[in-house]
Parts: structure tokens; sequence; C-alpha cells
């Protein structure tokens, strides 16, 4: 009987030890990170078969065992990997944000002041000091879209760091869940069946994720404690004590970008970086890809247009000296990356057609032994580009050109038509005197005219080149108006026996007289013998009409096929970064919000609450201390039996 | 439901954290005065206001190139003044001179008066901008473009004319050819010209024949041909007149008759009268009205002044007549000039308006309700207040305070 007494107080003091230790270990994590709250597990020991039932002896604890709900803690890891991923795209796309938009630092008032400068040309056309402004202004809209650019050069090698921090974070990960499957495999084996090494697990929890912030990852219990773990389509980083790291490699189409690649041993296999989705690593790969990449070829081709239209237009024009045109602006060239993979050893070059044709995507040209062709990456759209190298037509307002070697079925090219167009943007004059204002012909009325007709001053036609006899002097002289229909007879007027032309043409009042590359008209009616000249614009200082035209770009639709103005274009790429940033605004917001709602939910189910643990010190103490009372009863009732026998 | 004590924690702290970014946002509004800080606040209104703030600084620079045709324009328009006083002057000089009373110096002493005119109306159709620039030589700024050499004032400009873009789809003529004011004044009535013959054409004048400058009475009938009218003896003591079309050395209909002074003589739909004392073998040529230089009628006026040969009153009168014509010229361009000072006036009025609007769109879009705003924040703070407040105390209740 004492037995019994004795050893269920004894039971019931070791149990609530137990319970006090196991509370005051929770009490002591409240703070951890990932600790999930522990609980003493007890049972009541097996009872004794008397003659008169069966007699109670005691409690046993029968383990101690954690709080976890494992559907609520996966939703959790899915819900922080997704978080993370919008966080980190979210501080990216804020950087660049605020950068092109800023009422003082974009481009959008740099374009502005440069035009403003043109209006003060096309006003002042002889003025020095109208077209100094010019050549300050066009300096300053350089500079801007030189630095915005560098920022944006700035901001990937910001995401080649961070890339190359995460991976080594995703490593040490992956390296210590490794080490502690291994010891839960261990633990696990050699305890009894069914006991968990609690705190280990949270530990493995709390890793994985850690890891999942940075990259999301895939969880496979092994029926052994281990987890297997995988990244982006199956490919495993960890399994059982084996670590399969990953490596940031430069990236083989583009020597300015870092890339993730698998590490098997020491060798090195290239993952498709699309498939690495969720956490910071996903992030960063989105943002450089879809966000970052795509605004620098939008700025890019901005700068490309307003060098290549205002190019064009000055060299339809005269300078202030009298000669014709040259380029106002330096224009970045293509920017083409042989795939490292080429077998032919080719070399590509690229070059700029038609501005208003060019999109703010990048291209892969693509030989498959027979044909070429060129994939438009936005949108995956393939183009035909024939299978004779030495002619491959130009697609989107760029041509590739094969200069050296051959290609080999199989190789690619990166071609980015407009990455360069930023950065490369430059003033390709100094000279004030070297903006066109004039046009280089005039139209004019011999003095000695009866008739009532007049002639425009004329316009060059568009495009270029110019036709080569554009100022060649040229007399258009009007037959009698009373024999119908009258007649103009157009005449070199140097040469007009070797004319290269001689045509006589019926007279229509305004309608246009085009010849040798300019355009002119006539209305009212000339009499007989009326003479109008188109000659050089010699010593035409004050004439502003191709300042005019200049400064008309900008209000034109030249990008985009036609559809937007610099500023437009421009403007759309504000547009976007501004929305993409809001969406992530909201999105995040919302994904933290949800976080933070599962986490309280998970929480709620392991987490510590300290008024609980409170409550079962005392419960424990009270238990302990019953016990205690229940074996100090023991110990009298045994003394009485002792008192018996004396 | 059970609550970690950490939950109470972080969701605090969550909360706290959304409430100071939501203060900072309000309070960058107050400092900033605008209601995004980035376009990401509102990227609709940011790329609105990116266009709009375009559009305004387009219309302010339109509003500039405005002043600069303005100042073109006026100057323009006080040049043109004074040369239609000259030429007043000059008018009212000429017909003096018409006066047969004066003598021989008195002629000259009007020629030298005349030829001062003639220097000023130069010095004015050269006049320059201020910083050197011809106003009334087209395209060439730089050439100067009246130039007296010995076959007399030549015209070195051209017919360019510069446009200034003062709106969005308006480019108004800033300049205005000197020729079409000064070379380009048409002699006759504009479309025929009645000359007294001299030596040169074969026709002497020696009468006092003077003809009038004539009117067409049927444009349809117009050959465009040159004339001669020719004054024959009739035999009976007076004179009959006969017209030759020298392109086809007939007699018009109605060219020919007795002459009677101040009668009218019409024949190819034209019309004018000669008046005087013609004498047989004087005679006029008619032809299509060729352009004359204000300043060829001005020496030719001199040069006859100072040698009255026979048939000055018909070339004074003819020069006279010319005067007229150019007075006219240079009041077209006035005018000219003047409706498009005053078209420049309306688009300021226009393009002010329209600045105004841009700017309260703007001022709509991205411009902070102060008193909005300040509300917001109060309200923030007392939000934060409370969050901080409750927490604390909630924070302060613990079993273990009782243990």
């Amino acid at each position: 009987m004492g037995n019994g007494l004795f050893g269920a107080s004894l039971s019931g003091m070791s149990a609530a030890q137990f319970g006090l230790t196991t509370t005051e270990h929770n009490i002591a994590n409240a703070g951890t990170l990932g600790y999930t709250r522990q609980i003493v597990d007890t049972a009541s020991r097996n009872a004794q078969q008397t003659g008169a039932g069966f007699i109670g002896q005691g409690v046993n604890v029968t383990g101690v065992r954690r709080i976890y709900d494992q559907f609520l803690s996966t939703q959790l890891l899915q819900e922080q990997a997704q978080a993370s991923y919008l966080t980190s795209y979210h501080t990216s796309l804020r950087q660049i944000d605020n950068l092109i938009a800023d009422p003082a630092a974009g481009a959008s008032p740099a374009m502005q002041q440069l035009f403003d400068a043109m209006n003060g040309v096309a006003s002042n056309p002889e003025s020095i000091p109208s077209r100094q402004a010019f050549i300050s202004s066009a300096q300053y809209a350089v500079n801007r879209f030189q630095s915005i650019d560098q920022r944006f050069t700035e901001i990937a090698d910001g995401i080649n760091g961070q890339i190359t921090s995460t991976v080594s974070a995703i490593n040490s990960y992956a390296q210590q869940i490794a080490v502690l499957n291994g010891n839960i495999k261990r633990a696990t084996a050699s305890s009894s069946q069914g006991v968990l090494p609690n705190d280990m697990l949270d530990q493995r929890d709390q890793l994985i994720s850690l890891l999942n912030n940075e990259v999301k990852a895939t969880v496979l219990r092994q029926p052994d404690g281990t987890i297997n773990l995988f990244i982006g389509t199956g490919q495993a980083l960890v399994v059982d004590e084996n670590v399969y790291g990953l490596q940031a490699v430069q990236s083989p189409s583009d020597s300015s970008k870092l890339e993730i690649a698998y590490n098997i041993n020491g060798q090195l296999a290239p993952i498709q970086q699309s498939n690495l989705q969720g956490g910071t690593l996903g992030a960063y790969l989105v943002f450089r890809d879809q966000t970052l990449e795509p605004a620098r070829n939008a700025l890019g081709r901005v700068a490309l247009g307003l060098a290549d239209r205002m190019n064009q237009q000055n060299q339809m024009g005269l300078d202030l000296s009298g000669v014709m045109g040259g380029n106002l602006f330096t224009m970045g060239a293509p920017r083409v990356s042989p795939a490292a993979i080429n077998t032919g050893g080719a070399t590509i070059t690229a070059g700029i057609v038609d501005v208003n044709a060019l999109t703010t995507s990048d291209y892969q040209l693509r030989y498959d032994g027979a044909t070429y062709s060129m994939l438009r990456l936005s949108d995956n759209m393939v183009t035909d580009l024939g299978i004779d190298p030495a002619a491959l037509p130009a697609v989107d307002g760029f041509q590739v050109t094969l200069t050296t070697g051959a290609l080999a079925a199989g190789d690619t090219f990166l071609i980015r038509p407009t990455a360069n167009g930023a950065s490369g943007i430059g003033l390709a004059i100094s000279e004030p005197a070297k903006i066109a204002a004039a046009v280089p012909i005039r139209g004019a009325a011999a003095l000695a005219n009866i008739g009532t007709g007049r002639i425009s001053s004329g316009t060059v036609n568009q495009p270029l080149p110019l036709n080569p006899d554009l100022q060649m002097p040229v007399r258009i002289t009007f037959s009698d108006p009373a024999i119908v229909p009258q007649t103009y007879t157009v005449e070199n007027v140097t040469d007009p026996f070797n004319p290269g032309f001689m045509d006589v043409q019926p007279y229509v009042a305004g309608q246009d007289i085009t010849y040798n590359g300019w355009t002119v008209n006539i209305t009212g009616t000339p009499a007989t013998g009326d003479v109008f000249t188109v000659s050089p614009n010699t010593n035409a200082t004050g004439d502003n009409r191709n300042a005019l035209l200049l400064a008309g770009l900008q209000s034109q639709n030249t990008l985009s096929n036609g559809t937007a103005t610099f500023q437009a274009a421009y403007g759309q790429l504000v547009g976007l970064i501004g929305t993409r940033t809001h969406e992530m605004d909201v999105t995040s917001l919302a994904q933290t919000n949800m976080v933070n709602e599962t986490l309280k939910q998970q929480q709620g189910v392991s987490g510590v609450n300290l008024d609980e643990e409170a409550a079962n010190l005392m419960r424990y103490q009270k238990a302990y201390q019953a016990s205690a009372k229940a074996m100090q009863i023991a110990s009298t009732l045994f003394d009485e039996l002792l008192a018996l026998g004396r | 439901m059970r609550i970690s004590t950490n939950t109470m924690y972080d969701s605090n702290i969550a909360v706290m954290t959304q409430q100071q970014q939501r203060m900072l946002q309000l309070q960058q509004q107050v400092s900033t005065g605008r209601k995004f800080i980035t376009p990401a606040d509102d990227p609709v209104a940011a790329a609105q206001a990116l266009s709009l703030s375009q559009s305004s600084a387009v219309n302010t620079q339109y509003s500039a190139n405005r002043g600069a045709a303005r100042h073109t324009m006026s100057l323009t328009e006080s040049i043109l003044q004074s040369a239609t006083s000259v030429l007043q002057d000059v008018r009212e000089t000429a017909i003096a001179a018409g006066n047969g009373a004066l003598g021989v110096n008195d002629r000259q002493m009007i020629a030298n008066a005349l030829t001062g005119k003639l220097q000023a109306l130069m010095g004015l159709a050269n006049s320059t901008d201020g910083i050197g620039n011809f106003l009334f030589a087209g395209f060439q700024s730089k050439t100067q473009p009246f130039i007296d050499t010995p076959a007399g004032v030549a015209y070195a400009g051209d017919d360019g004319q510069r446009l200034i873009q003062v709106n969005a789809s308006r480019q108004i003529p800033s300049s205005e050819s000197g020729a079409d004011i000064f070379m380009r004044v048409k002699n006759g009535n504009g479309t025929f010209a009645v000359q007294a013959g001299n030596v040169n054409t074969g026709l002497p004048n020696g009468g006092t024949g003077v003809a009038t400058v004539g009117n067409v009475t049927n444009a349809t009938l117009l050959t465009g041909n040159n004339y001669q009218v020719e004054f024959f003896d009739d035999g009976v003591g007076g004179l009959t007149y006969n017209v030759t079309d020298l392109a086809t050395f007939t007699t018009p209909l109605g060219g020919s008759g007795p002459y009677v002074a101040g009668q009218a003589i019409s024949f190819d739909g034209m019309q004018f009268s000669i008046s005087g004392t013609p004498v047989a073998g004087d005679g006029f040529t008619v032809s299509p009205s060729s352009n004359e230089s204000v300043f060829k009628t001005m020496s030719d006026m001199i040069a006859s002044l100072n040698n009255p040969a026979p048939g000055f009153g018909g070339r004074l009168a003819y020069s006279i007549n010319q005067i007229d014509r150019a007075l006219d010229n240079v009041l077209t361009s006035r005018s000219s000039v003047g409706v498009r000072l005053n078209e420049l006036d309306a688009l300021d009025v226009s393009g002010e308006d329209l600045g105004v609007q841009y700017q309260q769109s703007l001022s709509a879009l991205q411009d902070v309700d102060y008193a909005k705003v300040l509300s917001d924040l109060s309200q923030q703070q007392i939000y934060l207040q409370a969050a901080q407040k409750s927490f604390a105390k909630v924070m302060g209740m613990s079993l273990f305070d009782y243990l």
C-alpha cells in the first residue's frame, strides 16, 4: 500500500516537474523566432488489479509535444515567399519611380528646354546667343539622358550585388538545413517511437522560412524525419544531408548581368531564370528583366528618336555659314551579344534604320542551319529573315549585318536595339553656327514680272538623302495665259542647253511644283514671260524655315509607328513605372497584411501566451504541492504503521 | 481563440508602422505642397500632370515667340509709318512742283529737297532691327537689301518671309519683303499704264498733252499687248488720234477718232483720256502695268525737275500717280502688319486664358488641399496616439504581476 501511495505521488511530482520545466522552456523561448510552444503529454499508469477492482498507480509522462499545424505553417511559408518577393520588387521599383518623373531631374523638362531653345533660334535665326542657348540646352538634355541611364546602370550593378549575397544566403541556409536533417534523422532514430526533437524541428522550420524569403522552395517530408527541398522546376537544393548549391555567374548573353546557375558537385548547370520565382531572388530577376531593362530601352528609344529626327531635319537645312547641316547628336548603336554557346564564330552588327518603327523590346537572331529569323522577346513574335546572310531585311526599325564569319546552326545573338540609346546620345556640334536654321533653296519672283503670280519660298522634300541637284539654280518661265492651258517651262539656269532636264508642264495655280528634291508652289496668274527662280539660299542668315521644322518636331508623332511624340513616349515610360509601383504599393501591403493574418493564426496555435504559461506555472506548482502533500500523508501513514509495532 | 503574446506585439507594431507611414506621407504632402510625391502615389495624375506641364511650357514658349514677332512687327510698323510720312511729303512737294510759275532755281531747290527725301526713304528701307539685321532683306538679314547702283536702286534681298509659330496651329509672318513694298509698285492704274512718249520711244512729246491713269471697263477684253497712241493733223486745224496694237499692228475697235481734250479714248476694255494740247506727231504708249520701284519714280522725278524738257507736265502727273501707288503699297503692308499685330493681341489673350486653364488643371491634379490634408494629419495623429496608448495599456497587463 505504501509503495502505491509513494509511487503515485512521486509520479505526480515528476509529471509536475516536467510540466514546470516545459513551461519555463516556453517562457524562455517566448521571443525565439520560429519557436513553437511545447506541452507535456501525460497518461495515467496502468491500474493494479485487485479483488476490489483496479487501483490507480499514478501518472506517466508520455512525451513532450510541440503544438504545430502543418497546414498553417505551409501556408505561411508560401505567403512569406510571396510577400518577400513583392516587398523586394516594390523597393527596387521605388528606386526608379521618382527618378524618371522628378520635375527637376527627369528627362521631360530637359527636352522641353531643348525645344524652347529651338523656338528661340526660329525667332532669331541670326542670333548667336539664341543658337548658343540651344547648344547648352541640348547638352543639358544629353546629360539628363546619360545620367538617368547611369542611374539605371547603378541599380543594375546593385542588383548584381544583391543576387550574389542572396545566393550565398541561400547556400548557407541549405547547408544548415542539411546539417539539421542529419541531426534530426539520428535523434529520431535513437529515441523511442514517436518522440521528436522538437527544438531542432523548430530550427529547421525557421531556416526553411528564411530560405523562402530568398527564393521559393518546395518542401518534401521524408518518413525518417528529414526533408528534401526543391527550387525552380524541381531542382533539388537539399536532399537528406546533401546540398546542391547555387552560384551567381555572368550571363552568357549579357556580360553585365549576373545569373543563377546550379552547382552539382562543382559542375555548373544553367537554370531557366524565369523559373526562379518568389522571394527576394525572384523579385530581383523579375525587376531586372521586366522593369529595369524595358525602362532603359524605352528611355533609349526616346533618346534615339530625338537624336535621329533632329539630325535628319538638320541635314535638310543650311547652317549659318551657308553649308549644308550635319548631325546635331551622336547616337548609341544597338547592343549585340553573341550567345556564349555559339560555335559559328560569326560577328554581327546592328544599325537603326527607322526610329519610328523601333519598339522597346529586345530581340534574338536565330539560325537553324537554313533560315535566319528574328525573335521579338517581348511577345515571342518570330520574323523570318530568309536564307541570305548578306541581305537580312530590317525588322522593327533596325537591321542586322553579318560582318565576319558565318553562323552555325543553333547560334543565337541577343540584339538590344535601344539599350544604348540613352547612354550613347551625345552632342555632335559645339559651334552655334552649325544649327541649320535655313532651307537650302529659296523661290523668288523676278522684279520685272508683270502678272500676279507669287512663288512660295519652297521646302526640301523628305526623306533623306538629299537630291544632289538640290541647289541647282532653276528658272520657271510662263507662257501666255490667254492660250489655254497656260504652261511653264523649267530650265537649268547655269547651263540651259545641258540641263539634265527641260520640262514643260500645264500650270495649275497653287499646285506643288517639284524638281531636284524641292517643292515650291506658284499662285495667281503669271503673265507671258514671267520668270520665277529657285536658287541656292545664299546669305540666308534670317531664314528660319528649317528651324521652325526642327522646333515643330516636338509636337510630331515620330515614335512608335507615328503614335507618340518624344515627350509622350517618355510620359508612357513614367506612367508605366508609376502604375507598376502603385500596383506594388497596394499588392505588397495586401500581401503583408495577409501574412500577418496567417501568422496570427499560426501563432494562435503555436505561439507562446505568457498569461497561459503563468497559469500553467501555477497549475504545475499546485500539482507538485498536492503530490508532495500526498507523499507527506503517505509518510505519516507509514509512521502510524511503524508506531503500531513499537 | 488563442492569442500568442508575440502576435500582440507584432500586430500592434505593424499597425503603428502603417499609421506612421501614412503620417509621413501626409507630412510630405504638407511640406511639398504636392498631392503625389512620386508617380506611384497616383500614376494617372502624374502622367497627366507631366503632359499638362509640357503643354503649359509649350504655351509659354508660344507667348515668347509672339513677343519676338511683336518686336519685329512693331519695328516694321514704325518704319513703315515713317515711310508713309516721307512719301506724303514727296507727294505734296511734287504737286507744288507742278506750279507753272516756278522758275528753274525753284525747281532745282525742289529737286534737292526730293533728293533728301529719297535718301531718307533709302535709309528707312535699309532699316535694321537694332542688332544689325535688315528688316526688309527677306532671308538675307545680314545683306543690305537696297543698293544705289549707277543703273538705279537694286534690290539685293529676296522674297523670303520669316514665319513665327505663335500658337499650336498658326505661323504668322513677322517680316515684310522689301521687294513687295518698295520695288513692286505697279505703274499706271495697276492693270495698264499710259505714258507720254519721249525721244527714246520714237514718240517726241512736244505738246502739253497729259493722260489720265485710266481704268478697265471690261476685263474680259484685255489683251495684255502694248499699244501706242499717235496724233495726226486732220488737215482742218484739228487733231486725230490713232491707236496701234504693237503685237498685231492693227487698230483696235474704238482706237481712232478726232481728238477732243478730256474725252475718253476707249478700246480693248481700257479707257483713259488725254487733255491739254498735243501737237501732231506726239504720242503715248499704253502697256500692261509693270513694276517700278519707288526709288526709280523719285529719281526720275528729280531728273525731270532738273531738266524740264518738253512733256514735263505729263511726266510729273505720271510720277505723282506712282507716288500714290507707292503710298498704297506701304499702307497695304502697314495694314497687313497692323492686322497681324491685332491677331497677336487676340492670340495673347487666348494664350493667357489657356495658360490659366493649364495652371488650374495642374493645380487641381497635383496641388495639395491643405485644409483636407491638415485635418487628415491631425486625425492620423489621433489614431496613432490611440494605438500607442491602448498598446501600452494592454501590454501592461500580465498575470505575472500577480504571482
